[in-house]
């Protein structure tokens, strides 16, 4: 990551912090995310993922620190017609056709793109005639994504862009993001979804509690969160002994029982069956994101600040 | 200033788009008009000052204005504001005041054809007669201060949930509308009724309407009350629209 300076940085917030009454959505969140890059924000739902974006965009006045978009406030980058977003969740208005939408939308920017390029490429072409009212859940996503598009901003944030959308148009719609992407345009998106992240963005920032829990690329972000756990009956072991293994991240114990956090459950394996012939009912398993966030954030169970829930395809609870 | 034009075209062809929307605000004062004309005859006079019919136009001129303004700005804005749409507004180039200002706008447009049909009808059915002239006064004088319904819509959209929309809305149609002495003239009510009533907006819309037709001058009351509601509402809307955006709530 290069040095980026507050002016010429498409997004610099530091010590960011949000709270809702008693809930503390953001707590303490700096980035620094430099024009052209493609960052992905991923996290668990009810991360602080929204609120962070409500924030970037003006929607949600931080309650601490600092943010600037372009060097700008959000609200003046926002009214400069610097950035395009697509939110999470808002139905269309009624009574207009989709083109006109889109068209009426793409007019608040000072150079949008053509209506009808957007309108290809977000398959949402032959759906241009229909009324706002009457489309299905996953095209009215799709508009929502197109007018986004059309706004031809240089930052783009879209707020969970495939929620409830199938799996073509999923491919579709993470097409038109690269090919925005490529084009120089900063793309900051939110998922709770680790392929998606990794597939689509320079960069993951991993999100959970309301905090960065790590920065980096796709791949060193995979190696932490995309582990795997072993667990295993092993009484009387030290859990140090056990966070000492190679291909081990984390250990914790439940009676006598162990789980071992793993970047390489192979070596870990070995490893363990090496330095402790004693080891019994050995279960490997794939880590859901939830509970690699946990390890990773090194508390067990979720505090009534941020709720940890599975993440399902079409979620929509606010992040 | 392009933007904000192309808004307010796109809010009022909208509106116009919405058959529920028209049938209910045309159909309300067209069809209460005609029911309350019933059998008063042409030169019924009412305490001696205008006609019946003459009374019951200009009423239902200001009734519509109210339910255009209620329905336009009132349960629209507030179904926008719980839908999402109004926040995703707020994420565009669009000012934020300018949403506001076009929903004013947006009803202050839709009242006038409101206005006029029920003057057609007071023409057609109603057997009303005046010069031109006259016509041109009331259509401009009903339409112009009839802006405090309007911003009472929008006060309205922004303070009530889009479920509670509705019945807030009825509600304050009829509340306004009789208290306000256009079901019913005023002079005929109990005397304690016709007190509030001239605490009402609505009543002094009428009553600014009939006085320009009974030759009887304006009352300076009712101008004042007027404006009295305009400011105060238009204080409330832009209050309330600052604490959210203090609070971070689209």
């Amino acid at each position: 990551m290069a040095v980026v300076s507050a002016e010429t940085a498409g997004i610099r917030t530091t010590g960011l912090t949000k709270s809702y009454g008693s809930v503390h959505a953001v707590r303490g969140i700096d980035l620094v995310i430099a024009p052209g890059e493609t960052v992905a924000l991923l996290g668990p739902n009810g991360a602080g993922k929204t609120t962070t974006v409500d924030i970037f965009l003006g929607l949600a006045r931080p309650d601490g620190g600092t943010v600037f978009v372009f060097g700008a406030s959000p609200t003046e980058a926002v009214r400069s017609g610097w950035v395009g977003a697509m939110l999470q969740s808002g139905s269309l208005p009624d009574h207009l056709r989709v083109r006109e939408l889109v068209t009426l939308l793409a007019s608040y920017y000072p150079h949008p793109r053509r209506v009808d390029e957007v309108l290809d490429q977000t398959g949402t072409a032959d759906i241009a005639g229909r009324w706002t009212n009457k489309l299905s859940g996953g095209q009215a996503q799709r508009v929502r994504f197109a007018a986004a598009l059309a706004s031809n901003a240089d930052l783009l944030i879209l707020d969970e862009p495939t929620a409830g959308i199938d799996v073509e148009g999923r491919r579709e719609i993470w097409r038109a993001i690269r090919a925005v992407a490529e084009r120089g345009k900063t793309v900051l998106f939110a998922t709770h979804y680790l392929e998606e992240a990794d597939a689509n963005a320079d960069r993951i920032v991993l999100i959970a509690r309301g905090e960065i829990v790590a920065d980096g690329p796709g791949s060193e972000i995979k190696a932490k969160v995309g582990s795997r756990t072993v667990k295993a009956t092993l009484p009387g072991v030290e859990l140090a002994e056990l966070r000492a293994l190679p291909g081990v991240l984390g250990a914790e114990r439940h009676g006598e029982a162990v789980t071992l956090s793993c970047s390489d459950t192979d070596a870990a394996l070995g490893a363990l069956f090496g330095s402790f012939p004693a080891v019994r009912d050995v279960e490997v398993r794939g880590a859901s994101l939830e509970e690699a966030f946990l390890e990773l954030t090194g508390d067990e169970h979720g505090d009534q600040d941020a709720k940890v829930e599975a993440s399902r395809p079409g979620n929509e609870e606010p992040g | 200033m392009r933007p904000l034009v192309a808004f307010a075209r796109f809010e009022v062809g909208r509106l116009l788009s919405s058959w529920k929307f028209l049938i209910i605000t045309i159909g309300f004062p067209v069809i209460f008009y005609m029911l309350f004309l019933g059998d008063r005859r042409p030169g019924e006079m009412i305490a001696g000052t205008v006609t019946w019919r003459v009374y019951l136009m200009v009423s239902m001129c200001s009734f519509g204005a109210l339910v255009a303004a209620l329905t336009a700005a009132g349960a629209r804005l507030s179904g926008e504001r719980s839908s999402g749409w109004a926040r995703q507004l707020r994420v565009t180039p669009l000012p934020a005041w300018s949403y506001v200002v076009t929903k004013v706008v947006a009803s202050m447009l839709v009242m006038l054809p409101v206005i006029g049909l029920v003057e057609i009808v007071g023409v057609g059915f109603g057997g009303v007669h005046l010069g031109l002239q006259t016509w041109l006064e009331l259509t401009g004088l009903l339409w112009v201060t009839a802006l405090p319904f309007a911003m009472l819509g929008v006060f309205i959209g922004f303070m009530v949930h889009a479920e509670t929309a509705f019945p807030v809305v009825t509600g304050l149609m009829f509340v306004l509308g009789y208290f306000g002495g256009l079901f019913n003239p005023v002079s005929s009510m109990p005397r304690a009724l016709q007190v509030a009533a001239h605490s009402l907006p609505s009543f002094h819309h009428a009553s600014l309407g009939l006085g320009l037709l009974d030759r009887q001058g304006f009352a300076i009351e009712d101008w004042l009350v007027l404006a009295g509601y305009t400011l105060a509402l238009g204080l409330a809307i832009v209050l309330r629209h600052r604490s959210e955006e203090t609070r971070g709530i689209a």
